[in-house]
């Protein structure tokens, strides 16, 4: 039987956004940003797109361990600006945040910057209208910016992880406001994300990533060699999560760059080998610390790990997972992971 | 009982809480450790064993 929780504590607010956005302020319920006051009638509105009782609890967020309602997931939907269809995508990645292998305690709680990026697949992304293709990873698309949001607003209202008391992140990234694209299908020679990950094409999914950053990888060249090794050679990066415990970075191909790939016959499996093969990098790059750390990590895996043992970035080549995403233009993005993270994707079926 | 750096009291105490254990017992280390020689960790250790094992027993400080 599924576990549920009181329904959440209504407040009096003033007819007053100013008034009303001062107290998300003082209460610290925002993310830094104006919000979308959740008022009964919008929240309701909201909660028409969930199939399940809005009182039935959904997960338990780390690192409070919060009870994440149908309805609280609904509300945070409405503060971020969500469009009430876009509610199952919501529950989905709530659902998948707290998988066990993708470390959401570890993920809210680090020093490091890892924020969660959403990818969403299937007739989802064009239904609820997720950019996939220019300026995907940036700002434009409603759907993108308050999905990415609304799912931040979850991890710290309900999940507890607010910056400087349980999210301990040094710096942080503009990615915590926000991480959300769908992945490009029309545009990809290969087959999509969540067919790769076991489900139907016609499925829609959303997959969840603790990912680091973006780092753009900008080539002008047609030969698919060059190419792997100009995005070989960006992933090697001494001071990386990745590299340290044997991560899953991840790689966002711009369509002309996943299209010289595919022209020269490899499929996304080859990519990836190659991709492997090619970013293995001397341990000795790293700092001596850091090298102290990676022996203490990946011995069990690597065995005797000196100055010139050739590191993967990853345990295996599918580890290392690649989606097409963005508009024409030579520009494709390499995504490190926080390392002790594997993503997880679920099907949306609210 | 845990062992916590300065830094990460806020995060071990709110844990604490979370996990239904407000008064878990937390022995409290300088941070950072990163700038410090392995030596220095060592004596620091030396000195805050003797809080620790008594925490471990059960006995506050």
């Amino acid at each position: 039987m599924s576990e549920s929780a009181p329904n959440s504590a209504r407040f009096e607010a003033p007819d007053d956004l100013d008034a009303i956005n001062r107290l998300y302020r003082e209460r610290r319920w925002s993310d830094g940003l104006p919000v979308v006051p959740p008022t009964v009638e919008r929240v309701e509105r909201m909660l028409r797109h969930a199939r399940r009782p809005r009182e039935e609890v959904v997960a338990r967020v780390a690192p409070g361990f919060g009870a994440a309602t149908v309805e609280r997931i609904a509300i945070n939907a409405v503060l971020a600006g969500c469009d009430p269809e876009a509610l199952p995508v919501l529950i989905a990645a709530t659902e998948a945040v707290v998988e066990p292998q993708f470390n959401l305690q570890g993920i809210q709680a680090t020093t490091n910057p890892v924020a969660v990026w959403i990818i969403v697949n299937g007739p989802a992304a064009q239904k609820l209208g997720v950019n996939a293709a220019f300026n995907c990873l940036g700002q434009g698309a409603w759907a993108n910016a308050t999905i990415g949001r609304a799912l931040r607003l979850v991890l710290q209202n309900i999940g507890g992880a607010l910056p400087g008391e349980m999210d301990r992140a040094t710096q942080g990234q503009p990615g915590k406001f926000t991480f959300c694209c769908a992945e490009n299908e029309a545009a990809n020679p290969w087959e999509p994300l969540h067919v790769e990950r076991g489900y139907g094409r016609g499925a829609s999914t959303v997959t969840v990533v603790g990912a680091e950053g973006t780092m753009n990888m900008n080539t002008h060249t047609k030969d698919a060699g060059e190419l792997l090794r100009a995005f070989a050679e960006t992933m090697m990066h001494p001071p990386s999560n990745d590299y340290c415990h044997g991560g899953e970075p991840w790689l966002a191909l711009g369509p002309e760059h996943a299209e010289i790939l595919s022209r020269a016959g490899l499929s996304k499996a080859e990519v990836k080998r190659r991709l492997w093969e090619g970013s293995k990098m001397p341990a000795g790059r790293m700092t001596g610390k850091d090298l102290l750390r990676v022996q203490d990590s990946r011995g069990a895996e690597l065995g005797k790990i000196g100055p010139d043992t050739l590191l993967p970035v990853s345990h295996r080549p599918e580890d290392i997972h690649i989606i097409v995403a963005g508009g024409p233009g030579t520009h494709s993005t390499y995504i490190p992971s926080f390392g002790n993270t594997q993503a997880v994707t679920r099907e949306i079926t609210e | 009982m845990t062992i916590c750096s300065t830094a990460f009291v806020t995060l071990g105490r709110a844990q604490a809480s979370a996990l239904g254990r407000p008064d878990l017992p937390i022995a409290v280390i300088a941070h950072p450790f990163g700038l410090r020689t392995r030596e220095e960790v060592r004596g620091i250790a030396e000195q805050c064993v003797d809080d620790i094992a008594r925490l471990v027993a059960g006995n506050k400080p």
